[in-house]
């Protein structure tokens, strides 16, 4: 088999993060009670990585993305983002994170303008104003501003998430499941938006989807029960072996 | 699609961002609170009309009893049971908006401090809370005014009103962030809710009832009623603004 | 109940010290209370100015000296109480510790001491029910203890609710603990307002006075009893809890 098989002890050694590295994760563990949703999960990933996280229904692929986003607190581990350990310095570290999620996290009764004001506001961006009109004119929804957001369809609201979640000029964008609920013509709209946003910034996505989400990665990790069943570079494995393993994986549950 | 190239011009990283103040991102979040309120009238509307209906049920319930003078000594407990029950429905919608599109997670990803979250929420609840008792309070007094005229003093009532509001608004909202994340919501805020104010409401009542019969006691129990209700709000609004930190974020 | 606080570090777990005197903790309890209850009848003499020939007239009731039993309910009623407000001071300390550290030893520690403070608190209200029967002859009355009592036990009762509502673990712990440390500020906040605040309403049916040595020795009796019983309760049930938590992650591990 093509895949590299991650050794975690050799990875966890090494007690900071790799130099260079935008996302390094050590040991990352997150348990419910006694049940371990995310199990020792270490990876590097470079500046400019895109990262697809693949795995059958409970494998912990929400749960390492909500606890990357800080949006719950690791067991044990750690994780640097930046070089900056998120643990230590969450506040630094969410500054450089975006989220975007199957929830718009938008206010159905503000216009589309005032949420991003409102979220430019908080993560104190200088001269919010401009940044919300030069967002919303990337995404296409200039002409729409002044709309509340509950008047706009599934996809125009996912990009208005977008806009939202690079409000902050994010290093590192997190994408949970963004395509759920959109139909294929905004799912490819959604996807050059991002291939125009990419621009340095690392991506990690957790998607069902195995084509899109082999379509766009550079990185590949496939989890199984909180575990790291495999995480390589998109080049050094072989597409149609990867379909097999993901089927089997995906299929039984187990790896 | 052609108009994202202006994305990548941006300028470097750091010069993006410039971590605000606590009190700037509190501003942030009221006002976002109160647009929207504005907007919507959700909370207002919803709150205001049900407390006509409890003055209504009131009218039913007291309309054989032809009190007099002693209508005064109830009068204050009637007054904060609608301010109490009001206040429930308020306190349950303030998290609709927040967990509708799971716009907490949202606020969750910014750095931002918990406490603002908390601070900016009860106040957003108490400007509510105060709305609606603008209205309902004298509306009360325009209904029941045939039964009794309260004391020269009943003017005074506004200080338990006030200060029971920002206790209600303060508990209130660490308890509701609690319960929008549970299963079979309402009942339990109740259930949490009335007996944690319990004390609160105690205090309130006395100090109510105290302004509106009048007479010899009326500074002494006043007075001893609002320091204890004081106290109340003090150390409930402290221990809730520590605690919100490790709600909001589990 | 005792246990734990000197060693802060160690986890409780099941087989520690007070594993190996629970069960001597859990005997001595049941004789002292006995031993209580026995000198409360007999060793006891009624409250000076209670005792009563034949016939009169307290608080609007016909009373004799046979209805002066009821005060025999005291002696049980005050250590129950204490006791249970002692549980929720340990249920609050333990959900600090479960804020803090997050190990769910704590959060199992604070749930169980809850359940024994809610035990406790029932006792309470029985006894108290019967208290206010017999002594003042009114089913319920907002006398202070009573009020305080009353509101810990709804809020007991809704920490339940709100445990049973709550799927994930680590919500779960998190709300319950916020909750056991509100609760513990709002009883005595409750029992000071309650108190301090005169009541025009309600005349105060207390009888003040103070206890007489015998007295005060057979309270503290029962209360060293009381004490003794609900620690090795605590200790029971911890360990049934705990013992079932390990079987459940041995099943899980099984699993894999």
């Amino acid at each position: 088999m093509a895949l590299l098989k991650t050794s975690e002890t050799e990875i966890a050694s090494q007690a900071a993060s790799a130099p260079g590295c935008a996302v390094s994760v050590r040991n990352l563990t997150k348990a419910f009670g006694t049940r371990k949703a995310v199990d020792r999960v270490s990876f590097d990933l470079p500046q400019g990585a895109f990262l697809s996280v693949f795995g059958p229904n409970g494998a912990g692929k929400t749960t390492l993305l909500r606890t990357l986003a800080k949006l719950t607190r690791p067991t044990e581990g750690s994780v640097f983002i930046d070089g900056i350990d998120a643990l230590d310095e969450p506040d630094i570290a969410r500054e450089h994170m975006g989220l975007i999620s199957h929830n718009a996290m938008l206010y159905p009764d503000l216009t589309a303008e005032e949420n991003l004001l409102f979220y430019a506001r908080l993560y104190g961006v200088r001269d919010p104003e401009k940044r919300v009109i030069e967002l919303l004119d990337a995404v296409g929804l200039k002409h729409r501003r002044l709309d509340l957001v509950r008047t706009f369809s599934r996809g125009m609201t996912q990009r208005v998430a977008i806009a939202r979640a690079l409000i902050n000029d994010p290093s590192v964008v997190l994408l949970d499941e963004p395509y759920s609920g959109l139909d294929p013509h905004a799912m490819d709209v959604f996807d050059q938006l991002i291939e125009s946003v990419r621009a340095d910034r690392t991506f990690i996505m957790v998607s069902h989807d195995l084509e899109k989400g082999l379509s766009l990665c550079s990185h590949v990790l496939v989890m199984a029960k909180g575990r790291v069943v495999a995480f390589a570079p998109r080049e050094e494995l072989d597409a149609e072996e990867f379909r097999a393993l993901y089927r089997s994986t995906v299929g039984m549950g187990v790896a | 699609m052609a108009k994202e190239k202006k994305l990548s011009a941006e300028p470097a990283r750091s010069a993006t961002c410039e971590r605000p103040s606590t009190f700037a991102q509190f501003k942030t979040l009221l006002v976002k609170d109160l647009k929207q309120e504005f907007r919507t009238k959700d909370m207002v509307v919803s709150m205001g009309i049900y407390a006509v209906l409890v003055i209504v049920v009131y009218g039913v319930a007291l309309s054989f009893a032809k009190p007099g003078a002693e209508f005064l000594e109830v009068s204050g407990g009637l007054l904060w049971a609608l301010v109490v029950f009001t206040s429930l429905l308020g306190l349950n919608r303030s998290f609709s908006h927040e967990s509708e599109n799971g716009c907490m997670e949202g606020l969750l990803l910014a750095p931002l401090d918990r406490g603002a979250v908390f601070l900016a929420k009860m106040f957003s609840n108490l400007v509510f809370l105060l709305l609606v008792e603008v209205i309902a309070v004298p509306l009360f007094w325009l209904f029941f005014s045939s039964y009794a005229t309260p004391a020269d003093t009943a003017w005074l009532m506004v200080v338990p009103l006030l200060v029971g509001s920002i206790g209600i608004a303060g508990i209130g909202t660490l308890l509701s962030t609690i319960t929008t994340r549970t299963r079979g919501k309402d009942v339990l805020l109740a259930l949490l809710f009335v007996p944690v104010v319990f004390p609160l409401l105690y205090a309130c009542v006395s100090a109510t009832t105290a302004v509106l019969v009048g007479g010899d006691v009326v500074a002494e129990t006043l007075r001893i009623s609002l320091v204890l209700a004081a106290g109340y709000d003090v150390i409930m609004i402290l221990a809730s603004w520590i605690l919100y930190e490790f709600v909001v974020s589990a | 109940m005792g246990k734990g606080k000197g060693k802060a570090l160690k986890l409780p777990e099941v087989g520690q010290w007070p594993d190996k005197i629970f069960p001597i903790v859990a005997v001595v309890g049941i004789v002292l209370t006995t031993l209580g209850f026995l000198m409360a009848f007999f060793y006891v003499p009624p409250v000076a100015g209670a005792a009563v020939d034949g016939v009169e007239l307290i608080g609007g009731m016909m009373v004799t000296n046979k209805l002066l039993i009821s005060q025999k309910i005291f002696f049980f009623h005050m250590p129950v109480a204490i006791v249970s407000f002692v549980a929720l001071g340990f249920a609050c300390y333990y959900a600090v510790r479960f804020l803090m550290t997050r190990e769910w030893r704590y959060d199992t520690c604070s749930c169980v001491a809850v359940e024994i403070a809610l035990v406790f608190v029932i006792a309470t209200m029985v006894t108290g029910e019967m208290w206010t029967r017999f002594e003042w002859g009114v089913w319920w009355t907002w006398e202070p203890r009573l009020t305080t009592y009353l509101v810990l036990m709804l809020i007991v009762i809704a920490y339940f609710v709100l445990r049973a509502a709550v799927d994930e673990p680590e919500r779960r712990g998190v709300f319950s603990a916020v909750v056991a440390i509100i609760a513990t500020i709002d009883v005595p906040i409750c029992f000071a307002i309650t108190r301090l605040i005169p009541s025009s309403i309600h005349p105060v049916v207390l009888r003040e006075g103070g206890m007489s040595p015998e007295m005060g020795m057979c309270v503290g009796i029962i209360a060293v009893g009381m004490f003794c019983i609900g620690f090795a309760l605590y200790r029971a049930r911890f360990n049934q809890v705990r013992l079932t938590e390990r079987v459940e992650s041995l099943k899980e591990s099984l699993e894999d």
